[in-house]
C-alpha cells in the first residue's frame, strides 16, 4: 500500500513541478520589460536586502504590528518545509537520527499549530474572511493537515494528504511557493535600482 | 460614486470593454503577471495603507483592491480562473468590475507604494494599479479633472495652461524681488540662457500660487554661483500628470518637452525642483516612456543643495530657522525616487531643530495627495480623511514648520492644515535654506 502511495506521491510531485513550470512559462510569455533609466543603486544588493532585512520586523511595519501572525507564519512554513523534507526522506528510505527526529517533530507541531491558528484567524476575522476565497481555506486546510499528519509518521493518511496537497499546488494559491520568489526578486531589483533598497544606497549618476 | 461616472458606465459598449481588457493585457509583462499570481490575501498589508488607517473597511485593504484587478486577470487569462472561478475568486470583466476598478485604482489609492514594502510577498502594487488605470483610461474613465491636467500639458506645455507671457512676467517679477532681497542688481533668474550648466524646472503651481518658492530656489542658485537657466517656453514645467492617468504616450510627449529644452539650450544637467511625481517622472519613468536613456543626468534640487553645502559653496545659519521643523517624505521622491538623505542632511544644517516624524523615510505615510488625488475632486472627502494619518504624524512631532519638498504635497498639507487645525507653516526645503543663507557679498557670487 505504502509503495503504491509512494508512487502516487511521486506522480503528484511531478504534477506539481510540471504545473509550476507551466505557470512560469505562461507568465514569461507576457514578455519582459526593458529598462532604460540608469540605476542609482545596486539591483543585486536590492534583491539581497529584499530577501533578508526587508522581511524583518525592523524594516517592516506589517510585521512589527502583527507579530503573532508573523510568528505563526514562520512556524507554519518551517513546519511545511520540515514535512516536505521528511517526505523526501521517507521516499528515499532514510531514517532520521534521534536528535533530528526530535527537532523535526517539534517543528511539525509548531507548524501545525501555526497553520491552524492562521486558518482560524481567516475564519473568525471579519475583514480577513471578506478578503478570502474558498481557495484560501482549502490551501491552508490541505497544508495544515499535511503537516499535522506528518507527526503521526509515514502512514497512509499522511501520504494521501501529501498527494492531495501536491496535486493542489499549481491550482490555487500555493503557487506562491514559486511566485513569492519571482515577486520578491522583482521588488528587490526595482527598489535596488532606485537606491531605495538597501536604505541609504542611492547615488547620483 | 458620482453621477458622472455612472453616466459613463451606462454608455460603455462591448467594444469599450474589449478595448479596456486588451489594453490591460498589453500593459502586463511577465513581472506583473507573476504579481497577479502571487497574493496570498494574508491581509497584513491593511494598515500599511493610509486609507485603511483612516477608515478601516475591507474596500481599503490593499489586497482587496489588488484582488479586484487579479479577479479579472484570473477570469480572462488563467486556466483555473476559467475552470473554477468561484474557487479562486475570478470575475469576468463587466460593468460591476469596471466600477470596482475605478473605485479601487482611482478612488482609494494614491500609488504611494507603502503597501509594497509591507507586503508579505513583496508585490509592487502600484504597478498593477497603473495597469488598471491605463485600461480604464482607454475606456474614457479617467476622472475629467485629472485628464484635463494632462490635456493642458499637451496643449500648453504646462499643466495649468499658463501662457508664455504670463510665465515670463512672473519670472521677471521674481528676479526683481531677488535683486531687492540680495541687494545684488546682477542677481538673475535666467531664461533661455544658452550653455548654462543646469536647466531648472518647476511646478506651475510655483508660478501661479507660490512664486516665493521659485525665488527661494533662485536665491540658492545665486548664492552658490551656479550657472543655470529656465526655459521660457516648453520645458519649464516638471509635472507629468500622465504618470497618474497612466497613458504612456501622453507621458512620453510631456517628458519630451524637458529633453527638447535640454537640447535646445545646451544644458548639462536637468534639475528637478521640489516635486515628488515630477522627479519620478523625469528621473525614472521618462527614459522608459521615451524608450531610451537621457544623454544627461537628472537630479533633484535637493541633491544640488546638499552638494553646495557639502562643498561649502553656500553657508547657512540654522539659528535663522529657530522654530521646530519636521520633514514630510513625498512618496514619489523617497519611496519611489530614492531621494531620502539629501534633504535630511540639508535640513540638519539649515534649521535649528529638525524633528523626524514616526515613521519616516521610505516608511513614511503618504499625505493623501499623491497619485493624482488632488486633481480628482470626486474623491476630495476621502482624500482629506485619508490625510488624517499624516495630520496625526505632524501633530505628534510638535513641529511648527513642515518642510515638504513637493508642491502637490504642499497643497494637500495646506488643506490638512485647515481641516485638522494643525497651525503649522508649510515650506519647501529651498525656502528654509534660502532663509538660513549667510548671504555672500555680490562680488563673491560668480555665476
Amino acid at each position: 500500500m505504502v509503495n503504491h502511495l509512494s508512487l502516487g506521491v511521486l506522480a503528484a510531485a511531478g504534477w506539481a513541478a510540471g504545473g509550476l513550470i507551466l505557470l512560469r512559462t505562461e507568465v514569461n510569455a507576457f514578455g519582459a520589460r526593458t529598462i532604460h533609466a540608469p540605476a542609482a543603486g545596486d539591483p543585486a544588493a536590492g534583491v539581497r536586502y529584499a530577501f533578508t532585512k526587508a522581511m524583518s520586523p525592523g524594516a517592516k511595519e506589517s510585521v512589527r504590528e502583527h507579530l503573532p501572525s508573523y510568528v505563526a507564519g514562520m512556524f507554519y512554513h518551517a513546519g511545511i518545509f520540515t514535512a516536505l523534507c521528511l517526505l523526501v526522506a521517507v521516499l528515499c528510505g532514510f531514517t532520521l537520527p534521534g536528535p533530528v527526529h526530535l527537532l523535526s517533530r517539534s517543528l511539525l507541531a509548531l507548524g501545525a499549530m501555526g497553520g491552524l491558528s492562521l486558518l482560524l484567524k481567516r475564519v473568525f476575522t471579519k475583514e480577513l474572511r471578506g478578503l478570502s476565497h474558498p481557495d484560501d481555506f482549502l490551501a491552508n486546510f490541505l497544508t495544515t493537515i499535511f503537516v499535522a499528519l506528518a507527526l503521526a509518521g509515514p502512514g497512509t493518511p499522511w501520504l494521501l494528504s501529501a498527494i492531495l496537497l501536491l496535486l493542489y499546488v499549481p491550482l490555487g494559491k500555493i503557487r506562491h511557493c514559486l511566485f513569492f520568489f519571482v515577486a520578491r526578486r522583482h521588488l528587490g531589483v526595482f527598489f535596488g535600482r532606485r537606491g531605495v533598497f538597501p536604505p541609504g544606497s542611492h547615488h547620483v549618476r | 460614486m458620482s453621477a458622472e461616472l455612472e453616466q459613463k458606465l451606462d454608455g460603455l459598449t462591448q467594444e469599450d470593454y474589449a478595448r479596456g481588457l486588451a489594453v490591460f493585457r498589453h500593459h502586463l509583462k511577465g513581472a506583473e503577471a507573476s504579481f497577479l499570481n502571487a497574493c496570498v490575501r494574508c491581509g497584513l498589508c491593511a494598515d500599511s495603507c493610509h486609507y485603511h488607517r483612516a477608515e478601516p473597511t475591507l474596500e481599503n485593504v490593499p489586497a482587496r483592491k489588488l484582488d479586484q484587478i487579479s479577479a479579472v486577470f484570473k477570469a480572462h487569462f488563467t486556466t483555473m480562473g476559467r475552470v473554477a472561478p468561484g474557487l479562486v475568486g475570478a470575475r469576468r470583466w463587466d460593468r460591476g468590475m469596471v466600477r470596482a476598478w475605478v473605485d479601487a485604482a482611482f478612488g482609494r489609492c494614491s500609488l504611494c507604494g507603502r503597501c509594497s514594502i509591507n507586503c508579505t510577498i513583496g508585490i509592487p502594487m502600484p504597478t498593477l494599479f497603473r495597469a488598471a488605470r491605463r485600461a480604464l483610461g482607454s475606456m474614457g474613465l479617467v476622472p475629467a479633472d485629472l485628464q484635463a491636467s494632462v490635456e493642458n500639458s499637451l496643449a500648453h506645455g504646462n499643466n495649468m495652461a499658463i501662457e508664455r507671457e504670463e510665465w515670463v512676467e512672473t519670472v521677471e517679477w521674481m528676479e526683481e524681488e531677488l535683486q531687492a532681497e540680495t541687494g545684488d542688481p546682477e542677481a538673475r533668474i535666467p531664461l533661455d540662457k544658452q550653455g548654462a550648466r543646469c536647466l531648472f524646472t518647476v511646478n506651475p503651481r510655483e508660478a501661479k500660487f507660490f512664486p516665493l518658492s521659485l525665488q527661494a530656489s533662485a536665491k540658492v542658485f545665486w548664492a552658490a554661483g551656479e550657472s543655470w537657466t529656465m526655459a521660457s517656453d516648453g520645458g519649464w514645467d516638471l509635472t507629468n500628470y500622465a504618470l497618474f492617468t497612466c497613458e504612456d504616450d501622453h507621458a512620453a510627449a510631456i517628458v519630451q518637452n524637458l529633453a527638447d529644452a535640454m537640447t535646445r539650450l545646451g544644458c548639462e544637467v536637468l534639475v528637478i525642483g521640489e516635486c515628488g511625481h515630477g522627479y519620478q517622472s523625469a528621473r525614472w519613468m521618462g527614459p522608459e516612456w521615451l524608450k531610451q536613456a537621457f544623454p544627461f543626468p537628472v537630479v533633484s534640487i535637493l541633491e544640488l543643495m546638499d552638494q553646495y553645502l557639502d562643498e561649502g559653496r553656500i553657508q547657512v545659519d540654522p539659528t535663522k530657522n529657530p522654530l521646530p521643523v519636521t520633514l514630510h517624505d513625498p512618496c514619489n521622491l523617497v519611496r519611489h525616487g530614492g531621494i531620502s538623505e539629501p534633504q535630511r542632511r540639508v535640513l540638519r544644517k539649515a534649521v535649528a531643530n529638525l524633528v523626524e516624524m514616526a515613521p519616516n523615510g521610505i516608511e513614511n505615510y503618504c499625505c493623501g495627495g499623491g497619485g493624482g488625488q488632488l486633481a480628482m475632486s470626486r474623491y476630495r472627502n476621502r482624500r482629506l480623511k485619508a490625510g488624517s494619518v499624516k495630520a496625526q504624524q505632524i501633530q505628534a512631532t510638535g513641529a511648527k514648520v513642515v518642510a515638504a519638498p513637493c508642491h502637490n504635497c504642499i497643497d494637500q498639507l495646506g488643506e490638512l492644515n485647515k481641516e485638522y487645525q494643525l497651525k503649522v507653516q508649510i515650506k519647501t526645503v529651498a525656502e528654509l535654506v534660502a532663509a538660513a543663507l549667510v548671504t555672500p557679498l555680490p562680488a563673491e557670487v560668480q555665476p
